[in-house]
């Protein structure tokens, strides 16, 4: 028998105190493993909603021209007709590094329209990126999808009295009112918005795209990175950045990530305090046994080896279950918020982080009362009960 | 030969205001082989007389030698050597680690020992032999009787052959029967040169001692070992 034993047959015959002091243990572990790791599937989420909110990215046709405008005001010069990007040229984007932080596309076309003897904006748009693009639109009826749909601007509802199911004649082609846009106070509401192939043919410009805009997930890379590698797949355009649309998403996410380590700080201390107030009630209360072992001759060191050795073995064993058990409450409690769309995903960082602070913590606490009961004269650790 | 030498042993506890004498002075000496018993009031210093004996609690003032050794000139680690090597101890009761067999019990101070496993339970399970367990082995404490407990605590106390054994009422809580079976086992280590330091209550236990030491107030009142005490002692 050496002291390895003492303590195997300590957890193997007391297994209800063992179990009781695990679960204890336990405890605190999985309180912080679940908020942290439900903060962390929350910011994920969040930061993904933030990227999914709008372009962050513009891509318009290269002028050689100097621009003579300030604030919508033209300052003379012969505005030349645009140069347009060539719409085969977009598949180049699939082919930068960065790909797979490009989350949409939106390319437009523009051009200016008859209609019942006025000129008017018409914007062909693809459907489907368009609506992830401008998430706060708000439409009456439904939005476009093909052929010749129209989605009408706020101005230009008010200007020709239009209504849903109205037919308008565009350029000489009938097109069908599917939706109205609610005013959004921004050039959108002087528009008409048709699908993209319908608005190309209308406007004399198939194959062309007037301008493109990208949402970009960008918490791994910095948007200047997409910015160049985008640039260089595409040279006859420029490309550029809507810098306060990222300030303002890093901005709430930094909010957002500073109120989560708020939470995590809190509750590790309250997780740390849990383990360390059961490890040191489950050793104060074997002072008596301390004493028995110091009285037949065993060392400081050899009372201080069995304790720790102890400790160490409920410490990591709670640190395993109470990871398992955390992951477990985050998976069970993750449908209930947020409208189910955050996921759990494995953080090694954590688990590891939580069985070895659950190391620590449990012998440190052990450390102290172990040291005490060492400490003091046997007959006086005999006389504890 | 002198085994156990104390000279002008004080030990006062503090608690706050209060200041108790528990050992007043006390000199005493034991030779080797001696059964002493001591006897006393409740409160007289009895155990404390065996814990300063034993190297568990420092005196005030006074020395301790045991075989020579300053026992509280010793380092605090080298002192719990000393306990392992030299000493044997039986408390009253609850003194058995209760999650290890009877077995494991009396390997315990083997367990910090250089001896190879087979070595230390070949030592343990002949000494609870000899302390007439030898089919209790596996029995944890709360499966074996009181007087068997006890005896697996005489078997612990002397496996490591330590040349002196301190018992404090390890009859205390057995019936009559049993105490003496306890007294039996004793007595047979006593005849084969154990030396025995026993605190006791129970005037039936007497008969067992070669001299006995009546303690009062933390002094010796009457020892039947010293020669001018009472002159037929001395024959
Ligand atoms: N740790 C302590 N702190 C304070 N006082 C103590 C302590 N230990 C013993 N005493 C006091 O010292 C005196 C002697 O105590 P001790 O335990 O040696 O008596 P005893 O003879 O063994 O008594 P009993 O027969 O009841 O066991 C008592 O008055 C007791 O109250
Ligand atoms: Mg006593």
């Amino acid at each position: 028998m050496r002291l390895e034993h003492i303590v195997f047959h300590n957890l193997r015959r007391r297994k209800g105190r063992a179990i009781f002091l695990v679960i204890g243990l336990m405890i605190g572990v999985a309180t912080v493993v679940t908020l942290l790791s439900l903060t962390d599937a929350l910011s994920m989420h969040a930061q993904h909603e933030l990227e999914n909110f709008g372009a962050n990215i513009i891509v318009t046709p290269r002028s050689e021209q100097l621009n003579l405008n300030y604030g919508g005001v033209q300052l003379g010069g012969v505005n030349l007709v645009p140069h347009e990007i060539e719409q085969v040229s977009l598949v180049n984007i699939d082919s930068i590094p960065n790909r797979r932080n490009v989350a949409t596309i939106g390319p437009k076309v523009l051009g200016t329209v008859e209609m019942q003897g006025q000129r008017v904006m018409m914007m062909g748009v693809d459907p489907v990126a368009e609506f992830k693009l401008k998430r706060w639109w708000s439409i009456a009826g439904r939005p476009v999808e093909q052929g010749a749909e129209l989605l009408v601007g706020d101005a230009l509802v008010k200007r020709f009295g239009l209504a849903i199911g109205d037919t308008l004649q565009i350029n000489g082609q009938d097109f069908t009112v599917v939706g109205l846009l609610a005013k959004t106070g921004s050039q959108d509401d002087q528009l008409l918005i048709s699908p993209l192939s319908t608005a190309q043919s209308v406007l004399g410009k198939e194959g062309k795209i007037s301008m493109v805009e990208i949402a970009a997930l960008c918490h791994d890379c910095p948007v200047n990175d997409m910015v160049n590698q985008l640039q260089q797949v595409l040279p006859e355009t420029d490309v550029q950045a809507v810098q306060q649309v990222v300030k303002t998403r890093m901005h709430a996410l930094d909010q957002f990530r500073l109120f989560a380590w708020g939470v995590a700080v809190t509750v590790v201390i309250i997780g740390a305090l849990l383990v360390f107030v059961t490890m040191m009630g489950a050793i104060s209360e074997r002072t008596r046994e301390i004493g028995i072992f110091r009285a037949i001759g065993y060392r400081r060191r050899h009372v201080l080896h069995l304790v720790l050795m102890e400790a160490a073995i409920v410490s990591v064993l709670a640190g395993v279950m109470g990871y398992l058990a955390g992951v477990l409450a985050t998976l069970a409690a993750l449908p209930l918020l947020d409208g189910g769309k955050a996921v759990w995903h494995l953080n090694p960082a954590l688990a590891v982080a939580a069985v070895a602070a659950a190391l620590v913590v449990g012998l440190v606490a052990a450390l102290q009362p172990a040291l005490r009961a060492s400490r003091l004269e046997p007959s006086e650790a005999l006389r504890a009960l | 030969m002198k085994l156990i030498n104390l000279q002008e042993v004080t030990k006062r506890y503090v608690t706050g205001a209060d200041c108790v004498t528990a050992l007043d002075k006390l000199t005493l000496s034991v030779k080797e082989g001696t059964f002493l018993g001591v006897m006393g009031p409740s409160g007289s210093g009895k155990s404390t007389l065996l814990s300063v004996l034993g190297a568990l609690t420092r005196p005030t003032s006074g020395t301790v030698t045991i075989d020579d050794i300053d026992v509280y000139g010793l380092a605090t680690e080298k002192q719990a050597d000393f306990r392992r090597e030299y000493l044997g101890f039986i408390f009253q009761s609850h003194n058995l680690i209760p999650y290890l067999s009877a077995l494991e019990n009396v390997m315990l101070p083997l367990a910090v020992s250089k001896f190879s496993s087979a070595e230390k339970r070949r030592r343990a399970s002949a000494m609870l032999a000899r302390v007439g367990l030898p089919d209790r082995m596996l029995h944890l404490p709360q499966q074996l009787s009181g007087g068997e407990q006890e005896r697996v605590a005489i078997a612990r106390a002397l496996v490591n052959n330590p040349p002196l054994l301190l018992a404090d009422e390890p009859t205390g809580s057995l019936d009559t029967a049993t105490s003496r079976q306890v007294m039996e086992l004793l007595a047979e280590l006593h005849r084969s040169g154990q030396t025995i330091v026993m605190v006791t209550h129970n005037r039936d236990n007497l008969e067992w001692f070669d001299r006995t030491v009546y303690l009062r107030d933390g002094l010796v009142e009457k020892d039947t070992g010293k020669s001018d005490c009472s002159l037929s002692q001395a024959m």
